[in-house]
């Protein structure tokens, strides 16, 4: 897999979180940079959730600097970024039919939670976006750490046999994640969303959208033109912008 | 002006209104120009949802910088007796999403009523496709009022937090 023009490459042997230390490169930003941790002291998911990280699994952070961007834009990223984890399971050998989308950015493996995408975006000057990915490349969490009704841990090892290093599944990451980049940002959000809505688990099907205050449920219908989740529901159609998905 | 331009005038303003509260919109105005010197100007605007303040505390500290100050440039119109989008101080939010006042929950929120905050410090997240935005402070301040609810939805250009 060759690696990919105009990206750095970072291999660190312990840090807190790759998140973080991608944060802290936010002031000195010289162009977009993979950071990869092989072993993480403070690894978290989103709003604080605790991401256990075993050595073998995959933890890398991308630092982006997209340049005159609306936020809702940048955010859109969520998309890309699943798009090219999907890729990167499918260069390592993981047959499609194995995998599938959860709005906006969980990739299961055969309906499992195999990964996290995490993206943290610091508005104003010398702020950035961080992309985090963690992999259960060789081991899961126990099923007992995850919230009720959540999409079961599952690993890349596990399920397929396929055992693979953190390096080079990031090597197959980046090139993915470049070349969807490319796409989105020549040609929008819309390739992104097509591509995205012909991998999703669950069009057409009911899920539950949990929200900060309230839970709507209803008919996944499709993704909008801005990323928002639509849900058929009985009180007619809802688009949804941010929530956690239940199947 | 016939009373048929009449009706479709106020279908049209009507629809205008339906738009403005399907949309949870405060203003909107438009001019529809029927010809030569016979145009229609329409503004219609309307009160923001309540606003909900943090805590008790942060109410008693917020009431004595409740008047808006007066805007340095051109007269503010509004037929609002308050509106916290046009102080000069609010910070907007930029985008439609949820917004955390904590980086998680349990921890400490970002700020309160009289935190006094360094020009880029996260004054809080704003939610959209799983990013996580941090909203920074586009000046050094002190934070007057804090106009959102943690875990509340926000809308584009909504005022988040008065800054002075």
């Amino acid at each position: 897999m060759t690696w990919p023009v105009g990206y750095g490459r970072v291999v660190l042997a312990s840090v807190d979180s790759t998140q973080a230390e991608a944060a802290r490169r936010f002031a000195r930003f010289a162009g977009p940079e993979w950071i990869l941790a092989r072993s993480q002291t403070a690894a978290r998911g989103r709003r604080g959730r605790p991401w256990l990280a075993p050595a073998g699994n995959f933890a890398a952070s991308l630092v982006l600097r997209p340049d005159g961007e609306a936020p809702e834009r940048v955010a859109l990223r969520s998309f890309v970024a699943a798009l090219a984890l999907h890729e990167a399971f499918e260069h390592v050998g993981v047959p499609r039919s194995a995998l599938a989308l959860k709005w906006p950015n969980d990739v299961l493996l055969n309906e499992g939670k195999v990964a996290g995408i995490l993206l943290e975006a610091m508005q104003g000057a010398g702020g950035g976006l961080a992309i985090g990915v963690g992999v259960n490349l060789i081991a899961a969490p126990d099923p007992e750490a995850v919230e009720t009704g959540a999409v079961q841990p599952v690993s890349l090892l596990e399920e397929t046999g396929i055992r693979v290093a953190p390096e080079p599944f990031l090597d197959a990451l980046a090139a993915a994640y470049a070349a969807w980049e490319a796409r989105f940002v020549t040609y929008g959000f819309e390739p992104v969303r097509a591509a995205w809505l012909d991998r999703a688990a669950r069009i057409g099907a009911p899920v539950t959208a949990r929200m900060g205050h309230q839970t709507l449920s209803g008919i996944f219908e499709t993704v909008d033109p801005q990323g928002a989740l639509v849900l058929q529901t009985d009180a007619g159609r809802r688009a949804v912008t941010a929530a956690d998905i239940f199947f | 002006m016939s009373n048929k331009t009449h009706d479709t005038d106020v279908a049209f303003i009507e629809a205008l209104a339906e738009l403005l509260r399907k949309n949870d919109l405060t203003e909107l105005q438009v001019k529809r120009d029927y010809g030569p010197d016979d145009s229609l100007n329409v503004r219609v605007s309307r009160q923001t949802a309540p606003v909900t303040q943090m805590a008790p505390q942060a109410q008693v500290l917020a009431a004595p910088a409740s008047a808006p100050a007066p805007a340095a440039s051109a007269p503010i119109e509004t037929t609002m007796p308050e509106d916290p989008a046009a102080h000069p101080g609010a910070v907007t939010s930029p985008m439609v999403g949820t917004v955390y006042m904590q980086a998680e929950p349990g921890s400490d929120p970002f700020i309160a009523v009289g935190t006094a905050v360094k020009e880029g410090d996260t004054l809080l997240i704003v939610e959209a496709m799983k990013t996580m935005n941090h909203i920074p402070a586009p000046r050094a301040g002190t934070v007057k009022r804090i106009l959102i609810e943690d875990g509340s939805p926000v809308e584009f250009g909504a005022p988040l937090v008065i800054l002075e």
